[in-house]
């Protein structure tokens, strides 16, 4: 037995476990539950509802030896001391006896049940945690039939107070656990709730001005032990056991949560049935127990009932509801008709199986396929990616992690708490950036460079790196030195390369500068090191391991002259109305979508797809874990899946692909991708025990998040830890114009106006109105004051925002949220023109 | 905005404490937002969260916390009776009737001219001088013990008188 490992009796069972450990930990490790409301294992332990309570003895020993003292039978003797503790506080120890379920203990156990339950309201038959509640639980278990207490001392409170608009407070049921205020401050550090007042008035509170407003709210609703704090898309929306649960996969960024899609049958919805709720489903590998706010609240649009649900084709100039069989005809004999110069465009939105087909559709036709995107990064991150074996939650003392060009908080929430917390258990974290980001305040390092400057900033670290002599040009920013050399000595190091600022060309450039500094430092290749893209979209990973790869001209240029346009799960001309005038008159479209876009405007043939929620897939993330989906909802209307859509049509043009089902399109990916030679639904499927327990019988312990038992996925290995050999290569930059005024910067907002986010009521508050970022420096030149009126032109086209000014801009350089209809893919330059006469000028 | 009156007093808090926690400022800079018109407003916290870089809900958290500290406007003047057991066989309770009357308010009441806000509270830690109350306002916190119907109405028209002076 080593020394850092202790034995203790618990219940009469002997155990070993490490020394030190929380005895709560360490006895439900032995299979022996503690009942617990305050403590959380991801969170640090307060002692904060007493319900733990359990009696320990401890060995008495030798004043001088140290060694156990022995009774007349050799046994160690063991003092007990004269009150209960709490096992969620107390660390184990050698020779400890420890007794949760005698008689005492329980008694302590049960007096506090009873005391909680005094000016707790047993409104259990109404409340939307009952089912799945700890009190309740606790209560069947130890809580006494009948009450001590008088019934007229106990506290009333408000039932219904809105710490925000998606989460609300029934103040009479919080039992004061503070689970989600350390949540809050502890994991997310947005310490927008808190307790005031005290004793039994104590209640949670928010002064924060929009309220309860923080990317990962929802959360705190799966933690609470009791209906406490609900979400107000399922206050009174369904008793918990009604509800079936479909495992599926975020779709909304590159992180790839695992989620549960709880739904039932709805009278509302004419006994069809609907998403009630999402909730994350515990994977640690990828997103613990949480997920966000956008992943929690934005499923709604699958089921908007602007959905498309009919096929349709383009008759006299209008679309007309169709039957498939007609549809599919006429995209046919378009096809053959007009598909001598066919260009297929498809979104990062879809599954591997759709961008598989879709691959081999447009190939079999002899068009040309790409993805609508303009970031690089999709090849390194095959060679290069984190590997099996890897996992954000391992990275601490020793390591680094650098993230360049992106705002993880906006971009990758989840992906932007874990970094967190490795820096905060140790990680040195290197943020790179042409602003102030959230996530610097838990950097080692900040480097700040100039927009666009991102490649050059990575080559000056690489300079520092190996020492070559031709890229000490690019040695000029501030904190290259210090950051080279943390990632030199690091054990492991992750980079998170981002799009902010970039175009597709310096893209390209950002990511062959940070693959090289990778190989420079030996971080490529094994577990826990390597490079993570920030997609934009979930599966823009998948897309690359497809075949699927940005053009490589600007896509304007990529329309010119085309007779047949495809265009799956993008919207291009939506994102920019520009580039209808590129396409030529003539050109026959099929669109496949869920939405009637502006793209399905243009379209001749309209294919309704199924949403992530109706069908099964597998999406690939940004780590190049890929992971599967399950259908949770009888189809929309006729939709179909997209993969489907397009082998139907296949079959009509000759071109042969697997057509009966999503596992049988990943067989033949599997034959056909050597990356994905290993994976197949059944493995994908596969499951591991994690810690800590979450649902089910533990659901006291670590929360409604649901137990992963639907798989945890594969983690894809890079060619690398394959063996073989990286090649590191960068370009130099080229020289940049000069004198071309402002540039705009397209810059991700979470909840933006996209698609899949605007059509959610819930989040419509949140979302907002795009802002012009603008810098002190313009806004002066310009006599523009906070919230005035600008128009902005780019591209021939004009727009107008309120200006929002940031000092930490720079001259030079306005950001404008990514959005629909802008055609602001990637920086360019601009021209304001402020829309009133400010009042400053006025006075003039 | 306490920027605006008091810029050179907040410099001088703030001087205190050092810079990686300066959150410990929050309580001297609730004295003061405090001290300026009898209670913590709003706008207040908000300004005292931005100068020690806190979410508004941590520095508003505090004054439900701290008996001392109010959240909306009283009295120029606090009366705070302790009524707890010691003092209340000493005779507070009826002490607090009698001055409720002198001043026609119940208690937790001000008074028509806005000067005196009575409050019975918990213990002051000065049983053996019961009937007793502190007195909150203008210059702080002041202990009056000992005292009886006759010397209170004294002191109410001194403060009175006091401040029709000034």
């Amino acid at each position: 037995m080593s020394s850092s490992q202790v034995k203790l009796m618990i219940d009469g069972n002997t155990l070993e476990a490490p020394r030190g450990m929380l005895l709560v930990d360490a006895a439900l490790r032995a299979g022996i539950d503690v009942p617990v409301f305050c403590y959380h294992p991801k969170m640090e332990p307060v002692g904060m509802c007493r319900m733990c309570l359990v009696e320990i003895g401890r060995p008495s020993r030798d004043r001088q030896s140290g060694e156990f003292l022995l009774d007349e039978n050799d046994q160690p003797i063991i003092n007990f001391g004269p009150n209960l503790e709490t096992a969620c506080t107390t660390r184990i120890d050698e020779g400890w006896v420890v007794y949760i379920n005698s008689e005492r203990a329980l008694e302590g156990q049960k007096q506090i049940v009873e005391f909680l339950l005094t000016s707790h309201p047993l409104d259990c038959p109404v409340c939307d945690k009952g089912g799945e509640c700890p009190l309740q639980d606790l209560t069947m278990l130890h809580g006494p039939g009948i009450s001590r207490f008088s019934f007229h001392d106990k506290m009333n409170s408000l039932k219904r107070v809105a710490l925000g608009e998606l989460i609300i407070l029934d103040r009479e049921r919080c039992i004061q656990c503070a689970r989600c205020i350390r949540f809050q401050e502890e994991i997310v550090d947005d310490p927008v709730i808190e307790f005031s007042n005290r004793g039994r008035s104590l209640e949670i509170v928010t002064f924060s001005e929009p309220g309860f407003d923080s990317y990962f709210s929802g959360n705190t609703t799966d933690i609470c032990p009791v209906g406490a704090l609900t979400t107000s898309d399922f206050r009174f929306g369904s008793r918990p056991w009604e509800l079936n649960a479909a495992a599926s996969i975020c779709p909304h960024c590159p992180v790839g949560c695992n989620i549960i899609l709880n739904t039932r049958r709805e009278v509302k919805m004419g006994g069809s049935e609907i998403v009630k709720r999402v909730l994350p489903r515990q994977n640690e590998m990828i997103n613990e127990i949480w997920i966000c706010d956008k992943g929690r609240f934005a499923y709604s649009y699958a089921m908007d009932s602007e959905r498309l649900s009919q096929p349709m084709i383009r008759v006299g100039g209008e679309l007309e509801e169709t039957s498939w069989d007609n549809a599919l005809k006429v995209a046919a004999e378009g096809l053959k008709q007009s598909g001598a110069n066919l260009l297929g465009l498809a979104g990062g939105r879809a599954s591997n199986e759709d961008l598989y087909n879709f691959k081999q559709l447009i190939q079999g036709l002899d068009g040309v396929s790409m993805l609508n995107d303009f970031m690089a990064g999709g090849k390194q991150n095959q060679q290069i990616g984190l590997g099996p074996g890897s996992n954000l939650g391992d990275l601490g003392v020793g390591d680094a992690i650098v993230v360049i060009a992106s705002d993880l908080l906006e971009e990758a929430p989840i992906w932007w708490l874990r970094v967190k917390q490795a820096a905060e258990r140790g990680a040195k974290l290197i943020v790179a950036n042409a602003r102030f980001t959230k996530l610097e305040k838990y950097s080692a390092h900040t480097v700040r460079y100039s927009f666009g400057d991102a490649p050059e900033t990575v080559l000056g670290m690489l300079h520092y790196v190996t020492g070559d002599s031709s890229l000490n040009k690019y040695a000029k920013v501030d904190g290259q030195e210090e950051s080279a050399r943390i990632i030199k000595e690091a054990t492991n190091a992750v980079l998170f390369m981002g799009s902010e600022g970039s175009d597709s060309e310096s893209s390209k450039r950002l990511v062959q500068a940070c693959g090289s500094l990778l190989a420079a430092t030996e971080h490529i290749g094994k577990a826990n090191n390597g490079l993570i893209p920030v997609w934009l979209k979930n599966n823009t990973q998948g897309a690359w391991d497809m075949g699927l790869t940005p053009p490589e001209k600007h896509l304007a240029e990529e329309f010119r002259d085309r007779t047949a346009l495809y265009l799956m799960a993008c919207d291009p001309f939506g994102d920019n109305p520009e580039m209808l005038q590129e396409l030529p008159q003539d050109a026959f479209v099929i669109v496949q979508e869920l939405f009637h876009t502006p793209s399905v405007d243009r379209a001749d043939v309209v294919f309704p797809a199924q949403s992530f929620i109706e069908r099964d897939g597998t999406l690939t993330s940004g780590e190049r874990v890929v992971q599967l989906f399950y259908p949770a909802v009888s189809p929309h209307g006729e939709s179909l899946p997209d993969w489907k859509i397009l082998a139907r049509i296949g079959a009509l043009l000759g071109v042969a692909m697997e057509s009966t089902s999503a596992a049988g399109v990943m067989n033949r990916i599997a034959e056909d991708i050597e990356d994905y030679g290993e994976i197949h639904y059944r493995e994908l499927m596969n499951r591991e025990d994690q810690w800590p327990p979450v649902g089910g019988k533990q659901i006291y312990f670590g929360g409604t998040a649901y137990e992963n038992s639907q798989g945890i996925g594969i983690r894809l290995s890079s060619r690398a830890q394959r063996g073989e050999a990286y090649e590191p290569v960068w370009k130099e930059s080229p020289k940049k114009p000069k004198g071309e005024g402002i540039r705009i910067v397209p810059i991700v907002k979470l909840y933006d106006q996209g698609t899949t986010v605007l059509p959610s009521l819930l989040l419509a508050q949140r979302i907002g109105q795009p802002e012009l970022v603008i810098g002190q420096e313009d806004a002066d030149r310009l006599l523009l004051q906070n919230g005035a009126q600008v128009e902005v032109q780019w591209n021939g086209t004009a727009h107008q925002f309120p200006v929002a000014i940031d000092n930490d801009i720079p001259e030079g350089i306005v950001l404008l949220p990514r959005n629909r209809q802008l055609g602001l893919e990637m920086p360019m330059a601009c021209n304001l023109t402020p829309v009133k006469p400010t009042s400053k000028e006025k006075g003039e | 905005m306490l920027q605006d009156n008091h810029a050179t007093e907040i410099a001088q808090i703030l001087e205190r404490y050092p810079q990686a926690s300066k959150r410990a400022a929050v309580m001297p800079l609730l004295f003061l937002a405090q001290r300026e018109v009898g209670f913590i407003s709003r706008d207040a916290i908000n300004e005292i969260a931005g100068l020690l870089d806190l979410d508004p809900t941590d520095v508003g958290s505090l004054i439900g916390y701290y008996t001392l500290f109010y959240d909306k406007p009283g009295g120029k003047y606090r009366i705070q009776i302790c009524t707890d057991l010691p003092c209340a066989l000493r005779g507070a309770e009826k002490f607090s009737h009698e001055v409720c009357e002198m001043l026609n308010i119940q208690v937790g009441e001000t008074t028509e001219d806005g000067f005196f806000t009575l409050e019975e509270v918990m213990c002051l830690a000065a049983c053996d001088r019961a009937p007793l109350f502190q007195v909150q306002g203008k210059g702080g916190i002041q202990y009056h013990e000992n005292m009886t119907l006759e010397s209170t109405t004294a002191f109410i028209e001194s403060i009175r008188e006091q401040d029709a002076n000034e």
